[in-house]
Protein backbone atom coordinates (compact mmCIF):
# COMPACT_ATOMS: atom_id res chain seq x y z
CA UNK A 1 0.00 0.00 0.00
CA UNK A 2 2.79 2.18 0.59
CA UNK A 3 4.00 1.83 -2.73
CA UNK A 4 0.97 4.04 -3.70
CA UNK A 5 0.78 5.74 -1.41
CA UNK A 6 3.76 7.38 1.12
CA UNK A 7 1.24 8.80 3.18
CA UNK A 8 0.29 5.86 5.39
CA UNK A 9 1.70 4.95 9.34
CA UNK A 10 3.77 2.56 7.54
CA UNK A 11 5.88 1.72 10.80
CA UNK A 12 3.44 1.42 13.20
CA UNK A 13 0.83 -0.24 10.93
CA UNK A 14 3.73 -3.16 10.78
CA UNK A 15 4.14 -3.33 14.23
CA UNK A 16 0.42 -4.63 14.14
CA UNK A 17 -0.06 -6.97 11.65
CA UNK A 18 0.43 -10.02 13.48
CA UNK A 19 -1.74 -9.01 16.38
CA UNK A 20 -4.55 -8.29 13.96
CA UNK A 21 -4.34 -11.66 11.99
CA UNK A 22 -4.42 -13.34 14.88
CA UNK A 23 -7.63 -11.27 16.58
CA UNK A 24 -9.55 -11.00 13.00
CA UNK A 25 -8.58 -14.47 11.02
CA UNK A 26 -8.69 -17.24 14.31
CA UNK A 27 -10.23 -15.34 17.42
CA UNK A 28 -13.16 -13.17 16.30
CA UNK A 29 -16.34 -14.41 16.20
CA UNK A 30 -18.79 -13.24 13.91
CA UNK A 31 -21.91 -15.04 13.42
CA UNK A 32 -25.36 -14.15 14.95
CA UNK A 33 -25.58 -11.01 17.58
CA UNK A 34 -25.79 -13.16 20.41
CA UNK A 35 -22.32 -13.84 20.27
CA UNK A 36 -20.54 -11.24 17.89
CA UNK A 37 -17.35 -10.04 18.84
CA UNK A 38 -15.78 -6.84 18.69
CA UNK A 39 -12.56 -5.35 16.88
CA UNK A 40 -11.76 -2.09 17.83
CA UNK A 41 -8.61 -0.81 16.81
CA UNK A 42 -7.46 2.66 19.14
CA UNK A 43 -4.73 3.27 17.63
CA UNK A 44 -6.96 3.96 14.56
CA UNK A 45 -3.33 4.94 12.24
CA UNK A 46 -2.70 1.07 11.93
CA UNK A 47 -5.82 1.17 9.70
CA UNK A 48 -3.48 -0.03 6.54
CA UNK A 49 -2.80 -2.85 8.82
CA UNK A 50 -6.72 -3.58 9.43
CA UNK A 51 -7.75 -2.76 5.65
CA UNK A 52 -4.98 -5.54 4.35
CA UNK A 53 -6.52 -8.11 7.17
CA UNK A 54 -9.98 -7.44 5.95
CA UNK A 55 -9.20 -7.61 2.76
CA UNK A 56 -7.77 -11.41 3.86
CA UNK A 57 -11.38 -11.93 5.03
CA UNK A 58 -12.63 -10.95 2.00
CA UNK A 59 -14.68 -7.93 3.70
CA UNK A 60 -12.92 -5.75 1.40
CA UNK A 61 -11.86 -6.20 -2.28
CA UNK A 62 -7.92 -6.40 -2.61
CA UNK A 63 -8.20 -3.91 -5.22
CA UNK A 64 -9.20 -1.12 -2.67
CA UNK A 65 -6.40 -1.34 -0.82
CA UNK A 66 -4.50 0.70 -3.40
CA UNK A 67 -6.51 3.07 -3.61
CA UNK A 68 -6.09 3.61 0.17
CA UNK A 69 -7.08 7.46 1.10
CA UNK A 70 -7.86 8.16 -2.16
CA UNK A 71 -11.40 10.27 -2.68
CA UNK A 72 -13.00 8.41 -4.11
CA UNK A 73 -11.89 5.09 -1.73
CA UNK A 74 -14.25 3.73 0.97
CA UNK A 75 -10.86 3.22 2.72
CA UNK A 76 -9.87 6.11 5.20
CA UNK A 77 -6.71 7.14 6.68
CA UNK A 78 -8.01 5.98 10.33
CA UNK A 79 -11.03 3.37 10.38
CA UNK A 80 -14.64 4.52 10.04
CA UNK A 81 -17.60 2.78 11.17
CA UNK A 82 -18.94 2.80 6.88
CA UNK A 83 -15.76 0.50 6.01
CA UNK A 84 -17.00 -3.29 6.31
CA UNK A 85 -15.72 -4.84 9.42
CA UNK A 86 -15.17 -1.84 11.26
CA UNK A 87 -16.72 -1.60 14.82
CA UNK A 88 -15.76 1.63 15.93
CA UNK A 89 -14.79 4.96 13.94
CA UNK A 90 -11.12 6.17 15.88
CA UNK A 91 -8.35 7.90 14.88
CA UNK A 92 -8.17 10.35 17.99
CA UNK A 93 -6.37 8.30 20.21
CA UNK A 94 -7.10 7.24 23.92
CA UNK A 95 -10.95 6.40 22.80
CA UNK A 96 -10.83 2.80 21.96
CA UNK A 97 -10.84 1.40 25.41
CA UNK A 98 -13.68 3.86 26.76
CA UNK A 99 -16.16 2.81 24.42
CA UNK A 100 -14.88 -0.79 24.66
CA UNK A 101 -16.02 -0.07 28.33
CA UNK A 102 -19.15 0.55 27.26
CA UNK A 103 -19.38 -2.30 24.46
CA UNK A 104 -18.64 -4.92 26.87
CA UNK A 105 -20.69 -3.44 29.63
CA UNK A 106 -23.99 -3.44 27.04
CA UNK A 107 -22.66 -6.95 25.95
CA UNK A 108 -22.87 -8.38 29.59
CA UNK A 109 -26.49 -6.24 30.45
CA UNK A 110 -27.96 -7.94 27.10
CA UNK A 111 -26.67 -11.31 28.17
CA UNK A 112 -25.17 -11.48 25.37
CA UNK A 113 -21.64 -13.56 25.16
CA UNK A 114 -19.26 -11.30 22.39
CA UNK A 115 -16.28 -10.45 23.85
CA UNK A 116 -14.31 -7.08 22.88
CA UNK A 117 -10.77 -6.80 21.89
CA UNK A 118 -9.22 -2.94 21.85
CA UNK A 119 -5.99 -2.83 20.52
CA UNK A 120 -3.98 0.50 21.35
CA UNK A 121 -0.02 2.05 21.13
CA UNK A 122 2.30 2.23 23.50
CA UNK A 123 2.56 5.84 22.81
CA UNK A 124 -1.29 6.09 23.52
CA UNK A 125 -0.64 5.13 27.19
CA UNK A 126 0.08 9.08 27.45
CA UNK A 127 -3.64 9.64 26.80
CA UNK A 128 -5.30 10.68 30.64
CA UNK A 129 -8.86 8.83 29.12
CA UNK A 130 -7.04 5.13 28.76
CA UNK A 131 -6.67 5.53 32.63
CA UNK A 132 -10.51 6.64 33.32
CA UNK A 133 -11.26 3.44 31.24
CA UNK A 134 -9.00 1.17 32.78
CA UNK A 135 -9.71 1.70 36.52
CA UNK A 136 -13.63 1.81 35.58
CA UNK A 137 -13.24 -1.58 33.62
CA UNK A 138 -11.72 -3.15 36.62
CA UNK A 139 -13.89 -2.00 38.75
CA UNK A 140 -16.70 -3.48 36.90
CA UNK A 141 -14.88 -6.54 36.10
CA UNK A 142 -15.43 -6.93 32.58
CA UNK A 143 -13.81 -10.27 32.09
CA UNK A 144 -15.07 -10.29 28.10
CA UNK A 145 -12.57 -7.23 27.76
CA UNK A 146 -9.05 -7.74 26.38
CA UNK A 147 -7.17 -4.97 25.06
CA UNK A 148 -4.02 -5.22 23.22
CA UNK A 149 -0.82 -3.36 23.82
CA UNK A 150 1.25 -2.79 20.98
CA UNK A 151 4.71 -2.12 22.12
CA UNK A 152 6.87 -1.07 19.57
CA UNK A 153 8.98 1.23 21.92
CA UNK A 154 8.21 4.15 19.46
CA UNK A 155 5.63 7.26 19.57
CA UNK A 156 5.27 10.03 16.48
CA UNK A 157 8.39 12.29 17.81
CA UNK A 158 10.72 9.91 19.42
CA UNK A 159 11.16 6.29 21.20
CA UNK A 160 8.50 5.97 23.96
CA UNK A 161 11.10 5.88 26.55
CA UNK A 162 12.61 9.22 25.29
CA UNK A 163 9.34 11.23 25.51
CA UNK A 164 7.81 9.62 28.96
CA UNK A 165 8.82 5.73 30.55
CA UNK A 166 6.44 3.13 29.68
CA UNK A 167 8.64 0.19 31.43
CA UNK A 168 6.41 0.31 34.49
CA UNK A 169 2.97 0.12 33.07
CA UNK A 170 1.98 -3.35 33.19
CA UNK A 171 2.60 -3.03 37.10
CA UNK A 172 0.12 -0.02 36.98
CA UNK A 173 -2.27 -2.34 35.13
CA UNK A 174 -2.01 -5.19 37.31
CA UNK A 175 -2.49 -2.85 40.55
CA UNK A 176 -5.63 -0.99 39.16
CA UNK A 177 -7.00 -5.18 39.05
CA UNK A 178 -6.46 -6.05 35.55
CA UNK A 179 -5.33 -9.53 34.40
CA UNK A 180 -1.68 -8.51 33.04
CA UNK A 181 0.06 -11.19 30.01
CA UNK A 182 3.12 -10.68 27.88
CA UNK A 183 3.85 -11.89 24.19
CA UNK A 184 6.33 -11.60 21.64
CA UNK A 185 3.38 -9.53 19.21
CA UNK A 186 4.95 -11.35 16.07
CA UNK A 187 4.56 -14.55 17.07
CA UNK A 188 0.99 -15.48 16.27
CA UNK A 189 1.25 -18.44 18.79
CA UNK A 190 2.48 -16.47 21.49
CA UNK A 191 -0.30 -13.83 20.76
CA UNK A 192 -3.18 -16.77 20.96
CA UNK A 193 -1.36 -17.94 24.05
CA UNK A 194 -2.23 -14.56 25.26
CA UNK A 195 -5.69 -14.20 24.12
CA UNK A 196 -6.40 -17.85 25.76
CA UNK A 197 -5.50 -16.36 28.88
CA UNK A 198 -7.60 -13.48 28.68
CA UNK A 199 -10.46 -15.21 27.46
CA UNK A 200 -9.97 -17.57 30.49
CA UNK A 201 -9.89 -14.66 32.67
CA UNK A 202 -11.99 -13.88 35.16
CA UNK A 203 -10.39 -10.41 35.63
CA UNK A 204 -10.45 -7.68 32.41
CA UNK A 205 -6.81 -8.54 30.26
CA UNK A 206 -4.52 -6.71 29.26
CA UNK A 207 -1.96 -7.80 26.92
CA UNK A 208 1.64 -6.08 26.70
CA UNK A 209 2.85 -7.75 22.79
CA UNK A 210 6.43 -6.79 22.48
CA UNK A 211 6.44 -5.53 18.59
CA UNK A 212 9.11 -3.85 16.64
CA UNK A 213 7.98 -0.91 14.65
CA UNK A 214 8.23 -1.17 10.71
CA UNK A 215 8.67 -4.87 10.81
CA UNK A 216 9.93 -6.43 7.55
CA UNK A 217 11.29 -3.61 6.26
CA UNK A 218 15.03 -2.86 7.08
CA UNK A 219 15.17 0.60 6.06
CA UNK A 220 12.43 1.59 8.90
CA UNK A 221 12.55 -1.35 11.22
CA UNK A 222 12.90 -0.65 15.10
CA UNK A 223 12.55 3.35 14.26
CA UNK A 224 10.10 6.24 14.30
CA UNK A 225 10.36 6.30 10.75
CA UNK A 226 7.08 5.92 9.09
CA UNK A 227 8.29 6.59 5.59
CA UNK A 228 10.49 4.50 2.91
CA UNK A 229 10.76 6.86 -0.10
CA UNK A 230 9.33 4.90 -3.49
CA UNK A 231 13.08 3.65 -4.64
CA UNK A 232 13.71 1.98 -0.72
CA UNK A 233 9.90 0.49 -1.07
CA UNK A 234 10.93 -1.97 -3.24
CA UNK A 235 12.68 -3.51 -0.25
CA UNK B 1 -35.00 22.24 36.36
CA UNK B 2 -32.83 19.46 37.12
CA UNK B 3 -35.64 18.14 39.61
CA UNK B 4 -38.17 17.99 36.88
CA UNK B 5 -35.29 15.94 34.87
CA UNK B 6 -34.23 13.94 37.64
CA UNK B 7 -38.54 13.00 38.62
CA UNK B 8 -38.86 12.30 34.70
CA UNK B 9 -36.61 10.30 33.61
CA UNK B 10 -37.33 8.15 36.89
CA UNK B 11 -40.74 7.75 35.34
CA UNK B 12 -39.51 7.32 31.38
CA UNK B 13 -37.62 3.69 33.07
CA UNK B 14 -40.44 1.91 32.57
CA UNK B 15 -41.07 2.50 29.53
CA UNK B 16 -37.50 1.83 27.51
CA UNK B 17 -36.40 -0.83 29.25
CA UNK B 18 -32.75 -0.03 27.10
CA UNK B 19 -32.44 3.16 28.97
CA UNK B 20 -29.43 3.48 30.97
CA UNK B 21 -28.57 6.78 33.31
CA UNK B 22 -24.82 7.42 33.23
CA UNK B 23 -23.09 10.31 35.65
CA UNK B 24 -19.74 11.54 36.19
CA UNK B 25 -19.81 11.50 40.22
CA UNK B 26 -22.94 14.24 39.79
CA UNK B 27 -25.73 11.81 40.35
CA UNK B 28 -26.90 14.29 43.44
CA UNK B 29 -26.50 17.59 41.74
CA UNK B 30 -28.07 16.61 38.56
CA UNK B 31 -30.88 15.05 40.47
CA UNK B 32 -29.85 11.80 37.82
CA UNK B 33 -29.81 9.83 41.36
CA UNK B 34 -33.45 9.50 41.55
CA UNK B 35 -33.42 7.06 38.60
CA UNK B 36 -30.74 4.77 40.62
CA UNK B 37 -33.67 4.47 43.15
CA UNK B 38 -36.24 2.82 40.74
CA UNK B 39 -33.48 1.35 38.74
CA UNK B 40 -30.25 0.65 40.52
CA UNK B 41 -28.84 -1.87 37.37
CA UNK B 42 -29.60 0.63 34.84
CA UNK B 43 -27.54 3.50 36.76
CA UNK B 44 -23.70 4.03 36.50
CA UNK B 45 -21.39 6.80 37.74
CA UNK B 46 -18.32 6.10 36.25
CA UNK B 47 -16.39 8.31 38.74
CA UNK B 48 -14.87 12.40 37.92
CA UNK B 49 -14.15 11.48 34.09
CA UNK B 50 -16.46 13.33 31.57
CA UNK B 51 -14.38 12.07 29.01
CA UNK B 52 -14.55 8.13 29.65
CA UNK B 53 -18.27 8.95 30.68
CA UNK B 54 -19.13 10.24 26.90
CA UNK B 55 -17.45 7.22 25.27
CA UNK B 56 -18.65 5.11 27.46
CA UNK B 57 -21.87 5.73 26.66
CA UNK B 58 -21.06 5.27 23.27
CA UNK B 59 -20.14 1.48 23.96
CA UNK B 60 -23.42 1.31 25.17
CA UNK B 61 -25.41 2.98 22.60
CA UNK B 62 -23.46 0.95 19.94
CA UNK B 63 -24.89 -2.23 21.58
CA UNK B 64 -28.29 -0.82 21.27
CA UNK B 65 -28.80 0.66 25.07
CA UNK B 66 -30.26 4.53 25.13
CA UNK B 67 -27.90 5.69 27.12
CA UNK B 68 -28.49 9.31 29.13
CA UNK B 69 -25.50 11.26 30.41
CA UNK B 70 -26.00 13.61 32.85
CA UNK B 71 -23.80 15.99 33.85
CA UNK B 72 -22.92 19.75 34.24
CA UNK B 73 -22.97 21.78 30.84
CA UNK B 74 -19.35 23.16 31.74
CA UNK B 75 -17.65 19.88 32.40
CA UNK B 76 -19.18 17.89 29.65
CA UNK B 77 -17.12 20.52 27.37
CA UNK B 78 -14.28 19.25 28.41
CA UNK B 79 -15.37 15.67 26.51
CA UNK B 80 -16.29 18.04 23.23
CA UNK B 81 -13.65 15.90 21.11
CA UNK B 82 -15.06 12.76 22.41
CA UNK B 83 -18.72 13.96 21.39
CA UNK B 84 -17.39 14.91 18.54
CA UNK B 85 -14.70 12.09 17.19
CA UNK B 86 -16.79 8.89 18.61
CA UNK B 87 -20.70 10.38 19.40
CA UNK B 88 -21.12 12.23 15.88
CA UNK B 89 -18.86 10.80 13.96
CA UNK B 90 -21.01 7.20 14.48
CA UNK B 91 -24.01 8.90 14.90
CA UNK B 92 -24.75 6.91 18.05
CA UNK B 93 -27.72 7.68 20.39
CA UNK B 94 -26.34 9.21 23.52
CA UNK B 95 -28.53 11.72 24.79
CA UNK B 96 -26.61 14.45 26.95
CA UNK B 97 -28.44 16.15 29.32
CA UNK B 98 -26.15 18.93 30.43
CA UNK B 99 -27.49 20.66 33.66
CA UNK B 100 -26.25 23.92 36.06
CA UNK B 101 -26.00 25.39 32.03
CA UNK B 102 -26.00 29.37 31.98
CA UNK B 103 -25.45 31.12 35.14
CA UNK B 104 -27.38 28.28 36.91
CA UNK B 105 -24.59 27.75 39.01
CA UNK B 106 -24.88 31.34 40.06
CA UNK B 107 -22.44 30.36 43.31
CA UNK B 108 -19.86 28.75 42.00
CA UNK B 109 -18.65 31.19 40.18
CA UNK B 110 -17.09 31.49 35.99
CA UNK B 111 -15.35 27.85 36.00
CA UNK B 112 -18.82 26.42 36.58
CA UNK B 113 -20.84 28.86 34.23
CA UNK B 114 -21.53 27.78 30.89
CA UNK B 115 -21.67 29.99 28.35
CA UNK B 116 -20.66 28.83 25.58
CA UNK B 117 -22.10 25.21 24.85
CA UNK B 118 -24.82 25.87 22.37
CA UNK B 119 -22.02 27.03 20.11
CA UNK B 120 -19.80 24.16 20.87
CA UNK B 121 -23.07 21.95 20.43
CA UNK B 122 -24.30 23.41 17.71
CA UNK B 123 -21.28 23.00 15.03
CA UNK B 124 -21.03 19.38 15.35
CA UNK B 125 -22.57 17.60 12.48
CA UNK B 126 -25.54 14.83 13.44
CA UNK B 127 -25.89 16.72 16.63
CA UNK B 128 -29.58 18.35 17.62
CA UNK B 129 -29.52 20.95 20.77
CA UNK B 130 -32.30 21.34 22.42
CA UNK B 131 -33.22 23.98 25.45
CA UNK B 132 -36.08 23.60 27.18
CA UNK B 133 -37.86 26.73 28.65
CA UNK B 134 -38.24 25.58 32.30
CA UNK B 135 -39.73 22.60 34.00
CA UNK B 136 -43.12 22.12 32.10
CA UNK B 137 -41.13 22.13 28.87
CA UNK B 138 -38.65 19.34 30.55
CA UNK B 139 -41.81 17.99 31.30
CA UNK B 140 -43.20 18.14 27.84
CA UNK B 141 -39.75 17.63 25.68
CA UNK B 142 -38.03 14.97 27.73
CA UNK B 143 -40.35 11.80 26.04
CA UNK B 144 -39.73 13.27 22.24
CA UNK B 145 -36.13 13.33 22.88
CA UNK B 146 -35.38 9.75 24.18
CA UNK B 147 -38.01 8.77 20.97
CA UNK B 148 -35.68 10.81 18.44
CA UNK B 149 -32.79 8.64 17.57
CA UNK B 150 -29.08 10.10 17.40
CA UNK B 151 -27.23 12.33 19.40
CA UNK B 152 -28.98 15.34 21.22
CA UNK B 153 -27.93 17.65 23.76
CA UNK B 154 -29.97 18.45 26.03
CA UNK B 155 -29.69 22.30 28.40
CA UNK B 156 -31.37 22.73 31.22
CA UNK B 157 -30.68 24.77 34.45
CA UNK B 158 -30.41 23.78 37.91
CA UNK B 159 -33.23 25.32 40.16
CA UNK B 160 -34.88 29.18 38.65
CA UNK B 161 -37.45 28.06 36.55
CA UNK B 162 -40.32 30.89 36.29
CA UNK B 163 -43.39 29.66 35.11
CA UNK B 164 -42.97 30.35 31.34
CA UNK B 165 -44.28 27.57 29.51
CA UNK B 166 -46.70 26.67 32.14
CA UNK B 167 -49.78 27.81 31.26
CA UNK B 168 -49.73 27.04 27.42
CA UNK B 169 -50.82 23.81 25.73
CA UNK B 170 -48.52 22.34 22.92
CA UNK B 171 -46.82 19.11 21.72
CA UNK B 172 -43.47 19.69 21.61
CA UNK B 173 -41.78 18.66 18.36
CA UNK B 174 -38.38 18.44 17.26
CA UNK B 175 -37.11 21.27 15.15
CA UNK B 176 -40.77 23.69 15.74
CA UNK B 177 -40.60 26.42 17.84
CA UNK B 178 -43.83 27.59 20.34
CA UNK B 179 -45.14 30.96 19.62
CA UNK B 180 -46.35 31.69 23.08
CA UNK B 181 -47.78 34.85 21.63
CA UNK B 182 -48.31 36.37 18.43
CA UNK B 183 -47.24 39.91 17.35
CA UNK B 184 -46.79 42.39 14.17
CA UNK B 185 -44.09 45.03 14.77
CA UNK B 186 -41.33 43.11 16.13
CA UNK B 187 -40.32 39.36 17.55
CA UNK B 188 -38.25 38.78 20.49
CA UNK B 189 -36.94 34.69 19.99
CA UNK B 190 -35.63 33.05 23.00
CA UNK B 191 -34.57 30.15 24.67
CA UNK B 192 -34.21 29.05 28.18
CA UNK B 193 -35.20 30.71 31.61
CA UNK B 194 -34.81 34.18 29.82
CA UNK B 195 -37.93 33.32 27.57
CA UNK B 196 -39.64 35.01 31.18
CA UNK B 197 -37.87 38.27 30.08
CA UNK B 198 -39.06 38.69 26.67
CA UNK B 199 -42.82 37.52 28.03
CA UNK B 200 -42.49 40.80 30.60
CA UNK B 201 -41.19 43.23 27.78
CA UNK B 202 -43.94 41.70 25.26
CA UNK B 203 -46.41 43.06 27.69
CA UNK B 204 -45.02 46.01 28.33
CA UNK B 205 -44.79 46.66 24.74
CA UNK B 206 -48.07 46.10 24.00
CA UNK B 207 -49.10 48.85 26.40
CA UNK B 208 -47.16 51.24 24.27
CA UNK B 209 -48.99 50.04 21.18
CA UNK B 210 -45.98 48.36 20.19
CA UNK B 211 -47.41 44.74 19.13
CA UNK B 212 -45.04 42.15 20.07
CA UNK B 213 -44.46 38.52 19.41
CA UNK B 214 -42.63 36.06 21.62
CA UNK B 215 -41.31 33.07 20.51
CA UNK B 216 -39.69 30.19 22.23
CA UNK B 217 -37.44 28.35 20.06
CA UNK B 218 -36.20 25.12 22.28
CA UNK B 219 -34.57 23.54 19.35
CA UNK B 220 -31.97 25.57 18.59
CA UNK B 221 -30.71 23.36 16.04
CA UNK B 222 -32.53 22.11 13.91
CA UNK B 223 -34.03 25.46 13.89
CA UNK B 224 -37.45 26.06 12.94
CA UNK B 225 -36.25 28.64 9.89
CA UNK B 226 -40.56 29.13 8.89
CA UNK B 227 -41.48 30.70 12.09
CA UNK B 228 -37.98 32.45 11.74
CA UNK B 229 -38.81 33.59 8.17
CA UNK B 230 -42.79 33.83 8.42
CA UNK B 231 -41.95 36.47 11.27
CA UNK B 232 -39.23 38.18 10.07
CA UNK B 233 -41.53 38.85 7.14
CA UNK B 234 -44.52 40.14 9.53
CA UNK B 235 -42.16 42.67 11.81
CA UNK B 236 -39.04 43.22 10.10
CA UNK B 237 -37.17 43.84 13.23
CA UNK B 238 -36.23 40.77 15.50
CA UNK B 239 -34.60 41.15 19.35
CA UNK B 240 -32.98 37.37 20.02
CA UNK B 241 -31.98 36.81 24.17
CA UNK B 242 -30.48 34.02 25.52
CA UNK B 243 -28.34 32.68 28.56
CA UNK B 244 -24.98 31.89 26.80
CA UNK B 245 -22.25 34.26 24.79
CA UNK B 246 -23.89 35.72 21.63
CA UNK B 247 -21.03 34.56 19.50
CA UNK B 248 -22.33 31.15 17.83
CA UNK B 249 -25.48 31.42 20.11
CA UNK B 250 -29.30 31.24 19.57
CA UNK B 251 -28.71 35.11 18.06
CA UNK B 252 -26.20 34.01 15.57
CA UNK B 253 -28.26 30.65 14.80
CA UNK B 254 -31.64 32.71 13.95
CA UNK B 255 -29.11 35.70 12.23
CA UNK B 256 -28.02 32.41 9.84
CA UNK B 257 -31.46 32.08 8.96
CA UNK B 258 -32.41 35.63 8.37
CA UNK B 259 -29.44 36.41 6.09
CA UNK B 260 -30.54 33.46 3.82
CA UNK B 261 -34.46 33.73 4.11
CA UNK B 262 -35.35 37.54 4.57
CA UNK B 263 -32.61 39.99 5.64
CA UNK B 264 -34.27 42.22 8.70
CA UNK B 265 -32.43 44.61 11.56
CA UNK B 266 -31.24 42.16 14.32
CA UNK B 267 -30.26 42.66 17.95
CA UNK B 268 -29.04 40.14 20.36
CA UNK B 269 -28.94 40.31 23.64
CA UNK B 270 -26.84 37.53 25.88
CA UNK B 271 -23.33 37.02 27.73
CA UNK B 272 -20.12 38.36 26.10
CA UNK B 273 -17.53 37.48 29.35
CA UNK B 274 -17.40 34.87 31.41
CA UNK B 275 -19.17 34.85 34.84
CA UNK B 276 -19.09 35.40 38.31
CA UNK B 277 -20.39 34.43 41.61
CA UNK B 278 -23.28 35.82 42.76
CA UNK B 279 -26.40 34.78 45.25
CA UNK B 280 -28.39 33.55 42.73
CA UNK B 281 -29.34 32.99 39.02
CA UNK B 282 -31.50 36.22 38.47
CA UNK B 283 -28.82 38.29 39.99
CA UNK B 284 -26.21 37.43 37.26
CA UNK B 285 -28.73 38.09 34.41
CA UNK B 286 -29.56 41.29 35.54
CA UNK B 287 -25.69 42.19 36.62
CA UNK B 288 -24.81 41.43 32.88
CA UNK B 289 -27.79 42.65 31.40
CA UNK B 290 -29.20 39.94 29.87
CA UNK B 291 -32.88 40.92 31.22
CA UNK B 292 -36.09 42.79 30.46
CA UNK B 293 -34.00 45.67 30.26
CA UNK B 294 -31.78 45.48 27.59
CA UNK B 295 -34.54 43.57 25.88
CA UNK B 296 -36.94 47.00 26.31
CA UNK B 297 -33.80 49.07 24.73
CA UNK B 298 -32.56 46.98 22.36
CA UNK B 299 -36.37 46.52 20.73
CA UNK B 300 -37.07 50.49 20.93
CA UNK B 301 -33.33 51.35 18.87
CA UNK B 302 -35.09 48.43 16.26
CA UNK B 303 -37.91 50.67 16.45
CA UNK B 304 -36.42 53.89 16.09
CA UNK B 305 -34.74 52.62 13.10
CA UNK B 306 -37.67 51.81 10.85
CA UNK B 307 -39.76 54.48 11.95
Amino acid sequence: MSLYNNDIHLGSSLSTVEILTTIVLKFKRDGSSEDKDWLILSKGHAAPALYAVLAEKNLIPTNELWKIQDINSILQGHPEIFIPGVDMSTGSLGQGLSFGVGVAEGLKMSRRNGRVYVIMGDGEQDEGQVWEAATHAASMKLNNLISIVDANGYQLDDATEEIKPKHYLPEVWRAIGWNVVHCDGHDIISISYALENGINSRKPTVIFAKTIRGKGLPLIENSKKQKVNNGDAEE
Amino acid sequence: MREAFGRIISELGDEHKDLMVLTADVGNSTKAVYFREKFPNRYFNVGISEQHLIDFAAGLAATGKLPVVAGFAMFLMRAWEQIRNTVCRMNLNVKIVATHSGYSDYNDGSSHQSLEDIALMRVLPRMKVVVPADSWEVRRSLPVILREPGPIYYRIGRDYSPPITESFKYDFKIGEATVLKDGSDLVIIGAGVVLWDAIKVAEKLEQMNISTAVIDMTTIKPIDEKVIETYARKTGRIVTIEEHNVIGGLGSAVSEVVVKKYPVPIRMVGASDFGRSARSQRELLDYYKINDKSLMNASLELLRLKS
